[in-house]
């Protein structure tokens, strides 16, 4: 009797047969298994004598069903040629563990396979197919639910996108009251900026660092008011139709405001999908160019456009490539060479540019909690990497690499710090301030010193700091005080509920893992108590692994995460942020 | 039942025309499939396009330096050399004595020359055996088709080995299990892995034209 098969089953086999092309069909049926590509998996070298992580057995979960429904041997013999089928929910579940847990897509067993297999490429048609049916990690779900309806992964509001731009222009133009900041939607600009959604949501440093060195180097630049995402998740999800559909809207944006070129922040997986398959996937011819920061800081420089002094940058500085980047976009060398520019003390990292190892936080992997651990195992091969080249700061062009790193570098406790180009080229800038013509009879303003200028900042604003180390609350509660604020401490998550409900704070600092209630119950209890909920809530942790657990909660977000360890500007910088995007303007 | 007359002639010509024709039909079922369309401006490396990248690509065979996973493990890729070559001097050797020596014996130089590289290949195809049952990776990626071929290219090795002189008076059985093997082989070849070949050119130029195009093929290393 036949064996019966599932709605869902049937549907991935049916699907399958429309998304093979001559390409995948060449990776399917070409495989010897010879195992030349057993150890250029960074998942087999971090699970010694585990033949379940080798590329070609996790290739032949995906080939054993393509053999069974589209190639002659495989339907006729299905035994001698290891073809099977699925047949129940319970299949597609072991499917996915094989194709979102244990492969992030690096592609570098593609370029160490004599036959030129290409796994990441049919793995990624595969996801697609378990995405079809609804079978998928549930970040997957996720994100992908955001950047179909809101826009970008990140479910970032449009007008909190704004907020940010607004607010980081006002913060550049107190320091540099002729800056013009961040321009939006300026009609015919020469480049169109667009971003990473993390770049807002944790890290809008990036964009303000950006913004500058376009100011400096002259550049009639603008960031779109929508449709700013660079990033495309269905590159990870193996959505075809979404990976069409935001690269799509991105396109059509800049055609919309006549932009001549569009600028892609760093970030690996956002410039393969925008520049390089984008085009593919939207099935549209792109009428203008496309580049990386990268490449637009590094001529900035090259013409004398801006002027960078390297000495800006001390320490001892590695690179790491992404594997987007590198494996599948070809940029290696301006990395490289942007870095010397700004940067004395440049240290190779090995493997590296096209061989590098994946940060492991590639192929959607960080947003996939139930995999975290198996990720940081196998982070063991970039760790022992980070660690040989003897650097004190990694440097890379992802942010994705970035979180990757950073959980890393945790993890095996490595003393660096990770930190993008854009940093760097920021932080070494030499603006020539123009000579200032002395004005007659003017009165002279009152002098105000830099510390009672920060001191004012915080002022009146009452904050929780909860965290379970003394030392940690210390720093963080003597930094806000210093900055005007009033501070209430709490060590344990029952404390801290207790602060809360007693103090009312205007924002609350929490650490996720800590004695009595953890940070996660902590915020669920808060954002669920109607007096509480209100309560702008920024997450510090040093265990960013543990992300994916607040942001999976059916309640709304956190106003703000940072990673520990943490400096003393981005705390201010980032308790600003919230407090102004939540109150209107820092009191 | 056969005498070496037939194995020499109409088994092998029959065999021949099979695999042909599957060979066919097999490239043919590959071309239906449309190519997917790559409409992205070149990126990367100025110094490459795709051109190079597929001439790379194809090349690649024959440069062990060009991948970590060959350049790292030179033992295996010589064995890989020595056992292709072998297959070609089989095949060469089956073709030889069924188009042009015929009864005649193969000449000293020649035949010697094909005993060293078949031999070789037979010693090679003995390690595999050994390495694709002792290796636990091998073993959990390996189909009875994956034994099987194996299995019968060595032993086929073996058999031409032993007929590479194509003297009769030496044992006339030797020269005909050679070309039974011979002929089940080249029938086989298109339903199992062997067929690889087939789809080298295929995998590498696609691979090589795309890499090629976005500049990461070829691969450069820094020291
Ligand atoms: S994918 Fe390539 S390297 Fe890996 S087993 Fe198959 S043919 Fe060999
Ligand atoms: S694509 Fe990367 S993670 Fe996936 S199997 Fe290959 S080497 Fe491993």
């Amino acid at each position: 009797m036949a064996k019966e098969r599932s709605y869902k089953a049937q549907k991935v086999i049916d699907r399958m047969g429309k998304k093979l092309n001559r390409q995948i069909v060449g990776s399917l049926v070409a495989c010897v298994h010879c195992g030349n590509c057993t150890d250029s998996c960074h998942y087999v070298l971090a699970n010694p004598g585990d033949p379940t992580y080798a590329p070609a057995y996790k290739a032949d979960k995906i080939r054993s069903i393509f053999k069974r429904h589209f190639d002659w041997t495989g339907r006729l013999f299905p035994w001698w040629v290891h073809a099977k089928s699925l047949y129940t929910d319970e299949d597609l579940e072991e499917l996915k563990d094989t194709v979102f847990g244990k492969c992030t897509n690096c592609r570098r067993c593609t370029i160490n396979c004599p036959m030129g297999v290409d796994l990441a490429t049919f793995n990624r048609m595969a996801r697609g197919l378990l995405v079809s049916v609804g079978v998928m990690p549930e970040g997957v779900s996720v994100v992908s639910k955001d950047q179909w309806e809101i826009g970008n992964q990140m479910g970032v509001l449009k007008e909190d996108y704004i907020d940010t731009l607004e607010w980081l222009t006002e913060e550049m133009q107190m320091e540099d009251p002729k800056s013009p900041g961040i321009p939006i939607d300026s009609m015919e600009a020469d480049v169109v900026y667009s971003i990473n959604p993390r770049e807002v949501k944790y890290d809008p440093r990036t964009i303000s660092d950006a913004a500058i060195i376009f100011n400096a180097a002259g550049e009639k630049w603008t960031m779109p008011a929508e449709d700013w995402d660079m990033t495309n998740f269905g590159l990870f999800s193996g959505d075809d139709d979404l990976g069409g559909g935001v690269a799509r809207r991105l396109f059509e944006k800049v055609v919309a405001i006549k932009g001549k070129k569009l600028v892609i922040s760093e970030c690996g997986h956002g410039y393969r999908s925008t520049r390089c398959e984008g085009p593919n996937w939207a099935k549209q011819d792109v009428s203008f160019p496309m580049e990386s920061s990268v490449i637009t800081m590094l001529e900035y420089i090259k013409s004398g456009k801006i002027k960078v002094d390297k000495s800006k940058n001390p320490g001892k500085f590695t690179f790491h490539d992404s594997c987007n980047n590198a494996r599948s976009c070809g940029l290696t060398e301006e990395p490289r060479e942007l870095l010397r520019l700004v940067c004395d003390d440049f240290q190779e990292m090995y493997p590296n540019r096209a061989e590098n190892f994946c940060c492991t936080g590639g192929g959607g992997a960080m947003s996939m909690s139930e995999y975290t651990p198996r990720r940081l195992k196998s982070g063991k091969v970039k760790a022992d990497q980070l660690k040989a080249t003897g650097a004190e700061i990694v440097v890379t062009s992802c942010h994705n690499c970035v979180d990757g790193l950073t959980d890393l570098i945790k993890h095996y406790k490595l003393d660096m710090k990770v930190t993008q180009l854009v940093n760097l080229v920021a932080n070494a800038l030499v603006i020539e301030k123009p000579v200032e013509v002395p004005v007659e009879e003017v009165a002279a303003p009152v002098e105000v010193t830099p510390t009672e200028v920060e001191a004012l900042v915080l002022k009146g604003y009452k904050i929780l700091v909860a965290d379970d180390e003394p030392d940690f609350v210390t720093f963080v509660s003597t930094v806000l005080e210093d900055n005007g604020a009033e501070v209430v401490k709490a060590y344990d998550g029952n404390q801290a509920l207790e602060m809360a409900r007693k103090e009312k704070p205007d924002l609350m600092t929490l650490d996720i893992t800590m004695p009595g209630k953890s940070g996660i119950e902590v915020f669920e209890i808060l954002r669920s108590d109607d007096e509480l909920a209100s309560i702008p809530v920024c997450i510090m942790t040093g265990k960013p692994e543990l992300r994916q657990l607040i942001y999976e909660r059916a309640v709304k977000p956190p106003e703000g995460y940072v990673d520990k360890p943490i400096d003393e500007d981005s705390i201010v910088l980032n308790i600003r942020k919230i407090l102004e995007l939540d109150k209107g303007k820092v009191k | 039942m056969f005498d070496l007359e037939f194995v020499r002639g109409p088994l092998h010509d029959g065999a021949l025309a099979v695999m042909t024709i599957v060979y066919i039909i097999r490239l043919y079922w590959l071309t239906r499939f449309m190519a997917g369309k790559e409409r992205q401006a070149p990126t990367g490396r100025g110094d490459t396009n795709s051109r190079k990248g597929f001439i790379y690509s194809w090349g690649n065979v024959g440069m062990p330096w060009a991948m970590e996973s060959t350049r790292t493990k030179l033992f295996l890729y010589f064995q890989f050399v020595i056992f292709h070559l072998g297959v070609t001097a089989a095949i060469l050797l089956m073709f030889s004595i069924s188009f042009y020596f015929k009864d005649t014996p193969i000449p000293l130089p020649l035949m010697l020359a094909f005993r060293i590289i078949i031999g070789a290949a037979f010693v090679v195809g003995v390690i595999r055996i050994i390495r694709r049952i002792g290796s636990k990776y091998i073993r959990a990626i390996s189909s009875p088709d994956d034994h099987f071929s194996l299995w019968l290219l060595t032993a086929w090795f073996l058999f031409a080995y032993m007929a590479a002189a194509n003297n009769v008076a030496n044992g006339e059985w030797k020269l005909l299990t050679f070309f039974i093997m011979g002929s089940v082989f080249l029938v086989y070849v298109p339903f199992s892995k062997i067929s690889h070949y087939l789809y080298y050119p295929f995998t590498r130029y696609y691979l090589g034209k795309s890499l090629g195009r976005r500049g990461v093929f070829p691969i450069k290393r820094f020291r």
